[in-house]
C-alpha cells in the first residue's frame, strides 16, 4: 500500500501535509522562514525547530528523542545557508496510531520514525523551503527464527498487525536515504550481526530509491500501485499532483 | 494536465537538454527562483514545482504556488506600516518576518520638512529595493531615477484581501496570467486595485459593498482556478448583485 498524502490543506500555516500509512496518521505544519528568537539566531544559518505532539497526552522523553533525530536529519537537507537568521518551524501532530501498536513489543519510536520523516518532508515541500535533496525512509523488522537465525526473512515496512504475527522480533532498523542514495539516518535496535544489518540496509535502499541516478523525468508519472511501491516514485507522484493542482488554471475553461 | 510539464523535485539535476537554448550566443543563462548552480556546471532544483523556461530571455525557473513570500528586488508589495523609527518606517511585508525599512524620504515630493505622516497599520504600495539575505529588506515608494511615484505610495481607504502568491503573479503578469475578471468588472463598476506580490490585493470600489464584491470575486477565481468562461460567470453574478 502506498502512503496517502494531502498537501497544503491548513491555510494558516505556510506549508502543511497530512500523511497516512499503515494505520498511522500524522499532520505536519511548517512555518518559515520567519523571524527567529534572538538567542537562537545564527548569523549564517537558519534555525530549525521540530515539535512533535503525541497522539495522546503531552510529549515526553520519547518525543524529545524523536525531535532530536528529526532535527539533525532535516537540517542536513534544508539549505540553511540560503535563508540565514531565520527560523523554520516544523510541528508534527500524531493524530492516530494503529490499534495493535501498543502490543507489538517493538520500540514505538522506531516504528513511528519513518512516518514522521515523510510527513515533515512533505510539509517542507508544501512550504517551498529550499532543500538540497529529498528524503525517503523505511522500517525493517527482522523476526527471530527458532532453529536457524540465517533463515529469518526481514519484513519491509511491516504494519503493526504484521509485527504482532511475526513476534518475537529480533531487531528493528530504520533507514533514511537522500534522493541521491546517500544514507542520511540509521537507527537500529536489538541483536543483529553486521551481515543482517547490511541485508536490511540493501532492502531499505531498494524500496526507498529508484533505479539509477537522479535527474528529472519528463512526462507521465509512474505506477505506484504495486505491492510495495517504490517510495521515490510515490514522492514524485505526490509532487506531480501538487503541481497539477497549482497549474490547473492554465487548462481551465 | 498536459504532458509538457516537467516536474522538479529538490535535488534533481536539471539536464542541459531541459534548459533553454540561447538564441544569441553571448546571452548568459538566468536562473530564477528554485534553481541553484553548483560550480562548475551542475544546476539542481531546490523546491518542488514545475520547471519553466523562457528561451527569449534565456531563463529558467521553478514555478510553485505555496509557501511564504520571499522578497526579491523589484517586487511590488503592499506593506503594513508598524511604526516610525528615526529616518524610516518599519513595515511588514509578511507577518512574523523581520521589518522592511521604508525611508521617510522615499516618497514623491518628500523633503526633510514635508515628510509623510503614516500611522501604525496604514498601507503602502512599494517596490523592493534591497532583498539581500545579509540585511533586512528595504522598500521604496519612488522611482529613484525619475523621483516620481509611478503609482506607488500610501493606500487610503479600501480593503485588503488575501490571495495566493501565484494569483498575485498572474494578476501582475497581465495577459499571460489569464485573469479577466477585473477587466470584466471594470466595464460596469469603477474601482481601484493594487496587487502586492506578497499575496495581498487592495481594492477600493468607493462603496463597501462594491469593494467586498470585487475582492471576493478575485478570491473566488483564485480558489477555484477558474478559466475564462468561469470568470465571466463570476463577473455576471457580481454585477447582478451590485
Amino acid at each position: 500500500m502506498a502512503p496517502g498524502a494531502i498537501l497544503s490543506h491548513l491555510h494558516r500555516a505556510d506549508g502543511s501535509a497530512t500523511y497516512t500509512h499503515n494505520g498511522y496518521s500524522i499532520i505536519g505544519a511548517v512555518n518559515g522562514p520567519v523571524e527567529v528568537l534572538r538567542r537562537d539566531e545564527m548569523p549564517e544559518e537558519a534555525t530549525v525547530e521540530v515539535n512533535i505532539r503525541p497522539a495522546f497526552g503531552v510529549g515526553g522523553p520519547k518525543e524529545r528523542h524523536l525531535e532530536s533525530l528529526l532535527h539533525s536529519t532535516l537540517r542536513s537537507i534544508i539549505l540553511t545557508r540560503s535563508i540565514p537568521r531565520t527560523l523554520v518551524q516544523i510541528t508534527l501532530q500524531v493524530s492516530s496510531l494503529p490499534e495493535e501498536e501498543a502490543s507489538t513489543r517493538v520500540n514505538s519510536s522506531l516504528t513511528l520514525l519513518p512516518h514522521l520523516l515523510h510527513t515533515s518532508l512533505l510539509a517542507l515541500l508544501s512550504a517551498s523551503i529550499p532543500l538540497s535533496t529529498t528524503l525517503t525512509s523505511a522500517l525493517i523488522a527482522v523476526p527471530a527464527h527458532k532453529s536457524d537465525p540465517k533463515l529469518a526473512v526481514p519484513l519491509l515496512s511491516p504494519t503493526a498487525a504484521n509485527l504482532l504475527r511475526a513476534a518475537p522480533i529480533q531487531s528493528t532498523h530504520v533507514f533514511a536515504f537522500s534522493g541521491d542514495r546517500r544514507l542520511l539516518l540509521n537507527e537500529s535496535e536489538g541483536a543483529f550481526s553486521y551481515e543482517e544489518w547490511e541485508e536490511a540496509c540493501e532492502m531499505a535502499e531498494e524500496s526507498c530509491c529508484k533505479e539509477g541516478g537522479g535527474g528529472v523525468d519528463i512526462g507521465e508519472g509512474m505506477e505506484v500501485d504495486g505491492q510495495q511501491g517504490n517510495l521515490e516514485a510515490w514522492l514524485r507522484e505526490v509532487v506531480r499532483r501538487k503541481v497539477g493542482e497549482e497549474q490547473r488554471w492554465r487548462v481551465a475553461t | 494536465m498536459s504532458t509538457a510539464v516537467t516536474i522538479a523535485l529538490p535535488g534533481d539535476v536539471i539536464p542541459p537538454s531541459a534548459l533553454p537554448k540561447p538564441q544569441k550566443q553571448n546571452k548568459p543563462l538566468t536562473l530564477g527562483p528554485g534553481l541553484r548552480h553548483i560550480p562548475p556546471s551542475t544546476i539542481t532544483s531546490t523546491i518542488a514545482g514545475a520547471l519553466t523556461t523562457d528561451s527569449k530571455k534565456n531563463a529558467a525557473w521553478v514555478e510553485y504556488n505555496s509557501g511564504r513570500f520571499l522578497p526579491a528586488v523589484g517586487d511590488l508589495v503592499i506593506a503594513t506600516v508598524n511604526n516610525s523609527a528615526g529616518e524610516g518606517f518599519n513595515c511588514f511585508i509578511t507577518p512574523n518576518t523581520p521589518f522592511a525599512t521604508l525611508p521617510q524620504l522615499a516618497f514623491e515630493g518628500a523633503t526633510r520638512k514635508t515628510r509623510p505622516q503614516l500611522a501604525a497599520n496604514s498601507l503602502v504600495y512599494a517596490r523592493v529595493t534591497n532583498a539581500g539575505k545579509e540585511s533586512s529588506p528595504e522598500i521604496t515608494c519612488v522611482d529613484p531615477s525619475t523621483g516620481k511615484s509611478e503609482g506607488l505610495g500610501p493606500l487610503k481607504g479600501g480593503m485588503v484581501f488575501k490571495i495566493s502568491l501565484g494569483m498575485a503573479r498572474r494578476l501582475l503578469a497581465g495577459k499571460k496570467g489569464g485573469v479577466t475578471v477585473l477587466e470584466g468588472l471594470s466595464e460596469k463598476v469603477g474601482f481601484e486595485v493594487a496587487i502586492g506580490r506578497n499575496g495581498v490585493l487592495w481594492v477600493d470600489g468607493g462603496k463597501v459593498k462594491a469593494t467586498l464584491a470585487i475582492g471576493r470575486a478575485v478570491q473566488e477565481v483564485d480558489e477555484k482556478a477558474l478559466g475564462e468562461t468561469g470568470q465571466k460567470k463570476v463577473v455576471e453574478k457580481v454585477l447582478r448583485n451590485l
